[in-house]
């Protein structure tokens, strides 16, 4: 927080303008106005909505040193008005699109969003709490209004905050969550989803903030937390369609899959990364649902296949001293194997994959001289095995 | 000395010193041992919070320090102990007292440190801690999508829960795979991390898999104080869990079901009972009729239920609860899904079951025509039991008396039949005999007998006389007026009080009459509770004359006034 508030160095304090300027809240009470002046009505909100992410920055900033009680009983007031925007205009789409554009007009890969207006109190009061920098009247002034509910700032959901972060830490222990996804991971996805869903169907608006935001967590649990979100989009959550046991489309999914998905597919490097630390049987599920995603999948594994050498002291496949080998003979094979265990469609497009590189490798039906004949011959076996187990 | 007695005497002592020594010894509770006791003690531990913050509120946070030195340890402790943080609403008391210790304006380091540690255990309680390093990673993710940790731990909560549930519930299912049985130990460590979170919405579904959750070993897997506290919050309506869960805790937890029995005796007896559709209303509410369909729930009830009408003497009020709830079970018990019907004997192990299939029979479900001919049967098949000579006892009578009580509905139409029939079988008094004098080693049943017989004969004398004064009344009766016997009283007194209400005559005199029997006897709440029986069962079944509707409500009017 401190750090992205360093970044804005010419920060500006305009809104603290606007904020000691008597007359601001005047605007909101000219509603009553017809035609001619609501468009000039709408543009003063628009211009007081953009002040958002300034609030937000000073108030993780050290700036604050120099609020007093009465600064910071108007930025909270400030922070009210912004809900109640946001509840407002909640379901009044036009102007929403219209608030969130302006929003994001900010800087460059700003994340800010409808949502930020809505969440605007509890954001700023807790992003107070934790500033070292607000001073001893302004802070006990924020005590007793955040926990005190006084003056119809709710005490509401802190208490239960309270609570809930208690009964994490006392039930989170007792579970052992056998091979899925810890509920942390599960949280974060949830909460991902509905900011995707809350942009509704505008894909092309999250490609630009989801870059940045996933940023924030280091890679390996970025992936953990698309792949999890993706599974649920996948599961008939939210945009209609649930795709039953074939290949959605990401655009049917809803454009949340979509933007999900191009965010892990549109860079090698990422999408390789992610199929490296993800383990075998979630990237099978994932390719499953996504027509996409198995595609890039299978190309990845191809690429790295072709980096398997046959050592025929050893008598087995081993990686190339190329760095672009990054899987050993047996993880290959149990990713293979994992795509094998998936829906019918899958399968069928694996094998089928695995003949067209076993057929240009030359079709060889002896093992040890393309990997790929060696590859296919044990799937099917598996296959072979779990028809008849009896064997 | 460290008591922190405040100035003015009224305010109760704040015994700050043996709640640091506990706090100390819960530590973070780790431990088994640690966790139990808190769990223990949380009650009064919130209460002790809410007297502090209503101390603190009216001082300074620097008049504060220097009144209540142990304070900042003892708020500082148990910030850190989730047990504490969890249960109910001391979350909430624990942070208003540390924003009364909130100096506006620290005069020096030793404030501003104050200051700066208060907004640590804020920070800690309600966002991310700076210790605690699995924050920091997702807490700019989530600021970032423009949530708050109040919707991150929604979402968590609401993910530990359901994994949870779902783990459990597999186990269940899976008793054949070894391997992934959830261990008994840990199911019980859940259990009591459950106990301070009961009343949190979040965790209902828990709750109710924890309640319904069967490991297979034959001792209760679950913690008895987790039990215990589901049933006190379920009991004070601070909870709402669903009928299966709530009858399967009475059934594995044998004090929840004494507790809830007691609870609703006590709900049922401060009531001012006027009507009996209140005390219906109450005893359904309290799920207990229901649940008895369990014939093991139904049996402890049964007991609870007799040993409270031998503690009161046999108080009318409390037998008339009773009654009411017999017939409220048998209706539930005729509603539900014939396939899950437990055998007779399973609810009344003990009884001749033909007595008791006769009793069992509502009398709306016959016709009024057949009414004499079944109670003389219930009569005739009592009276065998009771002679024979192997019922000695007073243990044994006291079974099969209370049986006959409960089906009070059966002894109040032999009475009302006394009365309206053309000719009434002698079995008839004989069964309202035994029901106010069981006992007969002395003859005093056969007294009772004889005496009442007297009374009926002149009653009957009196019946189809129109015009009735109270004089004429009054004659008949004195000698009964003059038994001592207080069995004989009470049958005597029904009696009366059927008469003054289906008799031509005794309409006019009614109010008179039944004055008199309240101020000269101590028969008052016998016919109090006769009447509101008779409302009651008159308005279910219908069929009664307006007359004597009419004369009922006048009567019991009066008598709710002057109570």
């Amino acid at each position: 927080m401190f750090s992205s508030a360093n970044r804005m160095t010419n920060l500006r304090p305009c809104w603290l303008g606007l904020v000691l300027v008597p007359g601001a809240r005047r605007v909101l009470r000219s509603n009553r106005r017809r035609q001619g002046c609501q468009r000039g009505v709408m543009e003063a909100v628009l211009g007081q909505v953009a002040e958002l992410p300034a609030l937000l920055a000073v108030s993780r900033s050290a700036l604050v040193r120099d609020w007093d009680p009465p600064t910071l009983d108007r930025a909270l007031e400030w922070a009210r008005y912004f809900q109640h925007l946001h509840d407002r205009f909640r379901s009044r789409p036009q102007l929403r699109d219209a608030l969130r554009r302006r929003l994001r007009r900010g800087e460059a890969g700003s994340p800010l969003s409808f949502r930020h207006l809505g969440g605007c109190s509890e954001l700023l009061g807790l992003a107070l709490l934790e500033n070292r920098a607000l001073p001893p009247a302004a802070c006990r002034r924020l005590l007793q209004r955040l926990l005190q509910g006084e003056a119809g700032f709710e005490l509401g959901r802190l208490a239960p905050l309270a609570r809930r972060k208690a009964a994490s830490y006392l039930l989170e222990g007792s579970a052992l969550f056998p091979g899925k996804p810890g509920p942390r991971v599960c949280a974060e996805a949830g909460l991902l989803l509905c900011r995707l869903r809350e942009d509704g169907r505008e894909a092309g608006a999250a490609l630009g903030w989801l870059g940045p935001v996933l940023e924030q967590l280091p890679q390996p649990r970025a992936f953990a937390v698309v792949a999890e979100a993706l599974l649920r989009q996948g599961c008939g959550g939210g945009d209609g369609d649930s795709s039953a046991g074939g290949q959605a489309g990401g655009a049917e999914a809803g454009s949340v899959a979509g933007a999900l998905l191009s965010w892990l597919l549109e860079d090698l490097h990422r999408f390789s990364a992610c199929s490296l630390l993800l383990p075998g049987t979630l990237l099978a599920s994932l390719a499953g649902r996504y027509a996409q995603l198995s595609r890039r999948y299978l190309d990845l594994l191809a690429e790295w296949g072709s980096h398997l050498l046959y050592d025929p002291l050893q008598g087995r496949w081993v990686k190339s001293r190329s760095e672009e080998a990054k899987l050993c003979w047996e993880e290959l094979r149990e990713r293979f194997g994992c795509l094998c265990q998936g829906s019918v469609q899958l399968r069928e497009q694996t094998q089928a994959a695995l003949k067209l590189l076993k057929a240009r490798d030359g079709d060889f039906q002896v093992c040890g001289l393309s990997v790929w004949t060696d590859l296919l011959l044990e799937v099917e076996e598996d296959l072979r095995k779990k028809q008849s187990p009896n064997v | 000395m460290h008591c922190g007695m405040a100035q003015d005497t009224t305010v109760p002592k704040l015994n700050f010193k043996f709640w640091l020594d506990k706090a100390i010894e819960w530590g973070q509770a780790t431990t088994l041992e640690s966790q139990k006791d808190v769990c223990l003690h949380l009650p009064q531990l919130q209460e002790f919070l809410h007297q502090t913050y209503e101390t603190l509120k009216h001082m300074n946070s620097i008049a504060a320090i220097q009144q209540f030195p142990l304070i900042g340890q003892l708020l500082g402790r148990l910030c850190w102990n989730p047990f504490v943080v969890g249960y109910d609403e001391s979350q909430k008391t624990l942070m208003w007292c540390l924003c009364c210790l909130y100096s506006s304006e620290p005069q020096n380091p030793v404030e501003l440190k104050a200051n700066s540690w208060i907004r640590s255990l804020l920070c800690h309680l309600l966002s991310s801690s700076k210790w605690e390093r699995i924050e920091a990673e997702t807490s700019t993710f989530i600021s970032a999508l423009g949530y708050t940790s109040a919707d991150y731990y929604c979402h968590l909560v609401e993910n530990i829960v359901s994994s949870l549930v779902t783990e459990l519930r597999e186990n269940q299912f899976n008793e054949l795979n070894i391997q992934e049985r959830i261990s008994v130990s840990r199911v019980n460590a859940v259990s009591l991390f459950c106990l301070p979170l009961i009343t949190l919405p979040d965790l209902t579904p828990l709750l109710e898999t924890l309640l319904l959750y069967h490991g297979g070993a034959s001792k209760e897997i679950l913690s008895s104080e987790f039990l215990e506290a589901v049933n006190d919050a379920v009991l004070k309506k601070k909870i709402s869990l669903s009928e299966s869960a709530i009858f399967s805790l009475w059934h594995r937890h044998l004090p929840s079901l004494e507790s809830a029995t007691l609870s609703l005796l006590d709900q049922l007896t401060s009531l001012q009972i006027n009507s009996l559709e209140k005390v219906a209303c109450v005893i359904k509410d309290s799920l207990l009729p229901q649940a008895a369909s369990h014939p093991a729930i139904f049996r402890i009830v049964n007991e609870i239920f007799k040993n409270a009408l031998l503690e009161t003497d046999g108080a009318p009020e409390v037998m008339t609860i009773i009654q009411v709830f017999i017939q409220l079970f048998i209706q539930v018990q005729q509603n539900e899904n014939k396939q899950h019907k437990f055998p007779l004997k399973a609810y009344f192990p003990h009884h001749h079951q033909p007595l008791v299939i006769a009793l069992l029979r509502r009398p709306f479900e016959l016709p009024s025509t057949h009414w004499l001919q079944h109670l003389k049967h219930i009569s005739d098949t009592l009276k065998s039991i009771v002679e024979d000579t192997n019922v000695s006892s007073f243990a044994d009578l006291y079974e099969i008396w209370f049986l006959v009580a409960c089906f009070g509905e059966w002894l109040d139409i032999a009475a009302e039949q006394l009365m309206k029939a053309a000719v009434a079988p002698d079995a008839l008094l004989w069964l309202l005999a035994f029901y106010y004098c069981p006992q007969n080693e002395n003859q005093q049943r056969t007294q009772t007998m004889v005496e009442s017989q007297a009374v009926y004969s002149r009653l009957m004398m009196l019946y189809n006389r129109t015009v009735l004064s109270f004089g004429d009344l009054q004659a008949s009766v004195n000698n009964a007026a003059d038994t001592e016997q207080c069995h004989t009283q009470c049958l005597i007194t029904h009696l009366l009080t059927n008469f003054l209400l289906f008799s031509s005559g005794g309409h006019m005199i009614a109010q008179e009459f039944i004055s008199h029997i309240t101020e000269t006897t101590d028969m008052s709440k016998e016919v109090c509770s006769l009447l509101i029986r008779t409302a009651y069962r008159i308005k279910h079944n219908g069929g009664e004359n307006q007359r004597t509707v009419k004369l009922l409500n006048e009567l019991l009017q009066k008598l709710a006034v002057e109570v």
